[in-house]
């Protein structure tokens, strides 16, 4: 079984266990986020909310069974955010994007994106965590 | 007839004296009282303020319960014009407000939170800005009073983004680009991050300030509706702003560090 298909699995798995909510505290990768859980996510940008001390971005997360799965990835702070051109308007609602990063530590929809990547092929490290592993996780591998 | 006369006169005499007054309190500070003023001439809101409603109980007004005093409200109309859906969450955060409330993790309170929640703040006025501190959370709003307007490329702030301009002695702040985390009080009463608020500040007298703010949300509210409450300038002796971070408190025992254990 592949990373991808048990990704797919559990994320179907977490939709029906229902939704859940982000927590908002300023901390460090590793006390929200778990570094041998990469994922790789490909949907449709709902919002970006350019919040200190975090930004969320949410997307909508299509599954193989075509049940949609809003999931939520921290980004950096807004102000490092722009130093690397990132503004709302690069993630507007309906931006059909690529994330990579790693799951929450309590399996829940939502992550730490380390790179977002546009359909034009334009990526963005978005990541602003110091802690946070520095290689993009490469689908299954395990980040070490 | 005279005594027609007589009545016709008196009554101009009370319509002049109405007037004079309505004139008066239209301008909105009582005649022979100086407000403080910038050498700019305009208004100095400088000073420690603090509401003495029960507004951040509820806005609406309400019975006393368990964690809240009664209060008779601060919303025009007295009733939130909640969207049925907005509606339907705004009961569930009244039910889960012990958890829920942002105030209650020691968050920033947001705009106009701050303005009514039961601690004093302090306002440094200058020509081009106003500075609000709350004592209550770790947060400093501007106000810009310099003819700029709202940025083109906007995060969605705590505080929102505060742009002032005077209408005579009345301050009117445009304040938009919000996030959604904050609550307008304990009972639940919250906001989208589309919200848009208008305040008008002004004195009553050199002691007193009338805040009216307007809250337009589409996402949330079926029309705009306007709250007004009354603020009242600490005169107490050396009083001050004493810091009030909730959310460290549970850090403090690690401070100041101790030896390492043998």
């Amino acid at each position: 079984m592949t990373f991808k298909t048990r990704f797919i699995l559990g994320s179907a798995l977490l939709a029906m266990a229902g939704a859940a909510l982000p927590a908002f505290a300023h901390h460090a990768f590793s006390a929200e986020f778990d570094g041998d859980q990469p994922v790789v996510v490909k949907g449709v940008v709902t919002k970006l909310e350019l919040t200190n001390p975090h930004s969320w971005l949410y997307l909508d997360v299509k599954g193989p069974d075509g049940k949609v799965t809003n999931w939520g990835f921290e980004f950096g702070a807004p102000f490092s955010l722009k130093e690397k051109g990132v503004n709302k308007q690069t993630f507007a609602p309906g931006t059909e994007i690529t994330v990579a990063g790693f799951r929450a530590k309590n399996g829940r929809d939502f992550g730490y994106a380390v790179t977002t990547t546009l359909s034009d092929g334009r990526s963005f490290k978005t990541g602003g965590a110091q802690d946070a592993p520095a290689d993009p996780p490469a689908g299954a591998a395990k980040a070490n | 007839m005279k005594t027609q006369k007589v009545l016709h006169s008196r009554m101009q005499s009370v319509t002049v004296l109405v007037t004079l007054f309505l004139l008066v309190m239209g301008n909105g500070v009582m005649a022979g009282e100086k407000i403080p003023r910038l050498p700019n001439g305009k208004p100095d809101f400088s000073g420690i303020w603090q509401t003495t409603s029960a507004a951040d109980y509820d806005l609406e007004p309400h019975s006393n319960r368990k964690d809240a005093p009664p209060g008779p409200g601060i919303v025009d109309g007295n009733v939130i014009p909640y969207l049925p859906k907005a509606l339907e969450q705004k009961k569930k955060n009244f039910e889960a407000r012990a958890t829920l409330d942002p105030a209650q993790r020691g968050w920033t309170l947001g705009v106009p939170r701050a303005i009514y929640y039961p601690e004093p703040f302090q306002i440094f006025e200058r020509a081009e800005d106003l500075n609000i501190v709350p004592q209550f959370g770790h947060s400093v709003r501007t106000i810009h009073t310099n003819r700029t307007d709202h940025p083109l490329d906007p995060n969605d702030w705590w505080l929102g983004d505060s742009r002032g301009h005077w209408e005579g002695d009345t301050l009117v702040v445009d304040v938009k680009d919000f996030n959604d985390k904050t609550w307008l009080d304990r009972a639940g009463n919250f906001h989208s991050d589309a919200l848009h608020v208008v305040e008008r500040w002004k004195f009553i007298d050199v002691n007193t300030l009338e805040y009216k703010a307007t809250l337009d949300d589409p996402q949330v509210y079926s029309r705009p509706w306007t709250i007004t409450v009354l603020l009242d300038r600490h005169r107490e002796k050396n009083f001050q702003l004493i810091e009030d971070y909730r959310y460290t408190l549970d850090y403090e025992q690690f401070y100041p560090p101790k030896p390492a254990q043998q």
